[in-house]
């Protein structure tokens, strides 16, 4: 009669429309950035640029290794036009698993039914959590790709390590989202909370690189937790898991209280 | 808790407070196995409220609640699965067709007959093939409606089921309540206008400001209600007449009015009685006689205005006009 987790499948079809839309927004990012590298970005004449600009806003967009290969995917890709992107579909995804659903009443139906809380929960969020995955797995595939031909250079080991610390820095806009989302029941909260968490952990990077007085902000920001230690040149660091102990966290919370408050009030 | 009484839904002392606000003050309720159960009220007397408890989308502040046998908190999907519900506020906004929507539902609620769905949607006119949210609001109604009897629950929880729907559909939907409650089916459903379930239900509690004001049947409504009579007698019993009628047992508001040429009409309200008035009425020389049809859609509404927060607790807000 019924078949496995009906409400993640239905996340899944429900959303594959903006998934494919997502994943070309990927590939049309990786695909017009990666490629120009070694016409002006492996021949120096990038840094030279880069040597013009105030030091303070190189610092602040991370491109300060725009000179290297895996410096160049890191700076433009993975620190910025990726992270941005992704976190846009991220908190859209986590917003729209609970706190969207209850305030267009539809959650109250699906609640109706035989299924429990926590499981609508769960399965929701994994949802979300499996479609930012693709979109990672999509990112290495491609960098992978290009890798050769636009000369970047990137060890497959460290590309693996950074695109694990990018889904785990925007999974966690994800999961505050979808916590935020839980225990309110409310979108402007989930929201706020989603781009909130990435602007957060994104200005207080970028503060921490203004001088070394200001560096102990990268302890508090989790978008040093992911790149901190610049795993695309250095591969696998401790501090990546921090973003995902932090979802394990917020993921928690929010299914512990979706399971005891009232709905749709 | 409560022990199993057999009925379908019992309350006692059911209570929910928002905050400062006390949507339900202690409800006691018994809704019979295989009845259909009306509950009236205006908006915000809780009505929502009661059927959001029944489905544990939000939980009582005190009081007992067991719904067919179990609590609704312990009772968990399974129990609900035994159940059809039907929000009263039905928003569906997904671009998924009528048949991939409805499929799902049946795939989280109890097992749905082959080929029941299709029979729904024909008997209440609704294309299926069609994404849901590009459906008029009535025919996002019938969709409701769909999932809520598909499985044929025990009980069907349905509030406000005829808003939007026209009126051919409507006499489709009491036929299927009709059905329902010859399978054996416990129907409890609400409005906010009598005439809506008077039809079908046999018990109905009106309600207003969170508490039970009436509880009674249909039948004996109808009985209790207050009736117009106007009796015509030649001029010259004028007198006689109206000394019979003011003797009477629930007759009140006697007024006497020149009705043509050597005839008075006396005209008064009859409150139940009428064996006593009748039989006192047949001793007289009766030129013309009218009983009106008790309006139980007035009665009602003068329920609505009963003032019954007269307690000191503070004068609660209209919930379902807050929420949102």
């Amino acid at each position: 009669m019924n078949r496995m987790l009906p409400l993640f499948r239905r996340s899944i079809l429900d959303g594959w429309r903006g998934l494919v839309g997502w994943t070309i927004g990927i590939l049309a990012a990786l695909f017009l950035y990666l490629p120009l590298y070694p016409s002006f970005g492996g021949n120096g004449q990038m840094q030279q640029i880069i040597d013009t600009l105030p030091p303070e806003l190189v610092r602040s967009l991370n491109y300060d290794q725009i000179g290297s290969g895996p410096g160049y995917a890191q700076a433009t890709f993975y620190g910025l036009i990726g992270f941005v992107l992704i976190t846009i579909a991220a908190v859209g995804w986590g917003t729209e698993a609970i706190a969207n659903d209850e305030e267009n009443g539809q959650l109250e139906l699906t609640l109706a039914h035989g299924v429990l809380r926590g499981q609508v929960f769960a399965e929701r969020a994994a949802a979300v959590l499996v479609k930012l995955v693709w979109l990672a797995v999509v990112s290495v595939a491609v960098v992978m790709v290009l890798n050769e031909p636009a000369e970047l250079g990137i060890e497959f080991d460290h590309l693996v390590a950074t695109a694990v610390a990018f889904l785990g820095l925007v999974s966690l806009a994800a999961t505050a989202a979808i916590g935020v989302g839980a225990v309110t029941g409310r979108r402007s909260w989930a929201v706020g909370a989603g781009a909130g968490i990435a602007v957060y952990a994104y200005a207080l990077n970028a503060l921490g690189n203004q001088s070394d007085d200001l560096g102990w902000l990268h302890d508090w920001s989790p978008y040093s937790w992911a790149y901190g230690d610049s795993p695309i040149l250095n591969g696998w660091s401790g501090t990546i898991w921090l973003n995902y102990a932090v979802i394990a966290a917020l993921l928690l919370v929010g299914w512990l209280v979706f399971r005891r408050r009232d709905v749709a009030v | 808790m409560t022990t199993d009484t057999g009925a379908a839904v019992s309350t006692r002392g059911l209570t929910k407070r928002y905050g400062a606000t006390t949507a339900l003050h202690g409800l006691d309720l018994d809704i019979p196995r295989g009845s259909v159960f009306g509950m009236i009220g205006p908006n915000g007397a809780g009505k929502t409220t009661t059927m959001r408890l029944l489905l544990d989308i939000i939980r009582p502040t005190a009081g007992e609640l067991v719904v067919l046998g179990r609590p609704p908190r312990e009772g968990g999907a399974e129990l609900r699965r035994r159940i059809g519900y039907l929000p009263g506020e039905l928003h569906l906004g997904t671009r998924v067709k009528g048949r991939e929507f409805l499929a799902h539902y049946a795939e989280i609620s109890g097992p749905v007959r082959k080929g029941a769905v299709d029979d729904l949607a024909d008997r209440l006119g609704v294309d299926l093939g069609r994404p849901v949210r590009s459906l008029s609001k009535g025919n996002k109604q019938k969709v409701g409606l769909i999932q809520a009897f598909m499985h044929e629950p025990e009980l069907l929880v349905l509030d406000e089921p005829t808003s939007g729907l026209d009126p051919l559909v409507q006499q489709e939907f009491h036929a299927m309540l009709h059905e329902a409650k010859a399978k054996g089916q416990t129907v409890f459903l609400s409005s906010h206008v009598l005439s809506e379930v008077q039809q079908t239900a046999l018990e109905i509690a009106i309600l207003k400001e969170g508490r039970i004001v009436e509880q009674s049947t249909v039948a004996a409504l109808r009985e209790n209600a207050v009736r117009h009579v106007k009796v015509v007698v030649a001029e010259t019993d004028a007198a006689d007449a109206r000394a019979t009628l003011d003797s009477l047992p629930g007759v009140a508001g006697l007024a006497a009015a020149p009705n043509g040429p050597g005839t008075v009409a006396l005209s008064a309200t009859l409150d139940a009685h009428v064996d006593a008035f009748v039989k006192a009425v047949a001793r007289l020389d009766v030129i013309d006689l009218t009983m009106e049809e008790p309006d139980l859609e007035e009665m009602v509404l003068a329920y609505y205005g009963t003032d019954v927060s007269s307690t000191a607790e503070p004068v609660e807000a209209d919930r379902k006009a807050a929420k949102r």
